[in-house]
């Protein structure tokens, strides 16, 4: 009776004994997952699409900036395609984000 | 003469023994302390605030109008500066109490020249001394100027806000 007993003590201590690494390490993924970064990103890639329109040499130097400011600031590799007209009539546009942890990869479509 | 009856009760005795040796030295071993910090809440907070702070700068007032932020930027007086740093001490500083927080900040946007990435330094509430725990805040912003070589046009710069408390 007695060793059964000391089996539930040992899975009890236990289970506290990694309580703390489990806490730890569950709030630093929360914390480190780059979901403000990527939204941003996003938003300044998309806002950028309409001068690929009007001034195409304009565009290539907002990407060059949006992809060497990444590079350099944040350590993120971003890239992203010169939108493209759809067969819906749409605007379509791929980007690409990697921090070397989180990779985001999406198809963008407009409205 | 004797039977060996006794034998299971003695081996079952030194096994649960043994176990509960190795759970105190289980629970002996889990000295880790686990403080508030830790958990970096407090810092994901901060950093929520100051993104907030930013997206809030850089949002059009009306169809017509650019963003403050980005006229801060594009125009870049030292005038300007001070509206930034009005502007962003007052968002981020705000409480629902009376009175005001009291977190300080130094702000700064990276811009690209050529196959280099530049900064300017825009305001700080206090100057840096290397020992506050900070966290960093990021926005990018559309402005329409010359940055290094390239004549005016539409570029992306990054704003950088380090954010601590005192």
């Amino acid at each position: 009776m007695g060793f059964l007993v000391s089996f539930s003590f040992f899975f009890l201590a236990l289970v506290i004994n990694q309580s703390t690494v489990v806490g730890q390490t569950t709030a630093e993924s929360v914390i480190e997952f780059p979901k403000n970064d990527i939204r941003d990103t996003r938003s300044v890639m998309i806002s950028s699409t309409n001068l690929s329109i009007t001034n195409p040499a304009n565009f290539n130097d907002v990407r060059d900036d949006i992809k060497k400011i990444s590079l350099n600031r944040k350590s993120a590799v971003v890239s992203y395609s010169d939108p493209y007209t759809g067969i819906d009539t749409r605007q379509h546009m791929y980007i690409y984000y990697n921090n070397g942890v989180t990779e985001f990869y999406e198809n963008w479509t407009s409205l | 003469m004797g039977n060996t009856d006794g034998q299971f009760y003695t081996i079952e005795g030194l096994a649960a023994a043994l176990i509960m040796l190795l759970t105190a030295y289980l629970v002996v071993n889990a000295t880790s302390v686990y403080t508030a910090g830790d958990t970096h809440i407090s810092d994901m907070q901060l950093e929520a605030l100051g993104t907030d702070a930013l997206t809030v700068m850089d949002t059009n007032q009306s169809r017509y109008t650019m963003s403050p932020l980005r006229n801060i930027i594009t125009n870049g007086t030292a005038a300007d500066n001070q509206t930034f740093g009005t502007m962003f001490g007052n968002l981020i500083n705000n409480r629902t109490n009376y009175g005001m927080d009291h977190i300080q900040y130094s702000a700064s946007y990276s811009y690209r020249d050529g196959t280099d990435v530049k900064q300017t330094f825009l305001r700080a509430s206090r100057n840096l001394s290397g020992g506050e725990h900070a966290v960093r805040a990021t926005k990018w912003v559309f402005v329409n100027k010359q940055l290094g070589s390239i004549p005016v046009e539409d570029r992306a710069v990054l704003v950088e806000v380090l954010m601590w408390r005192d």
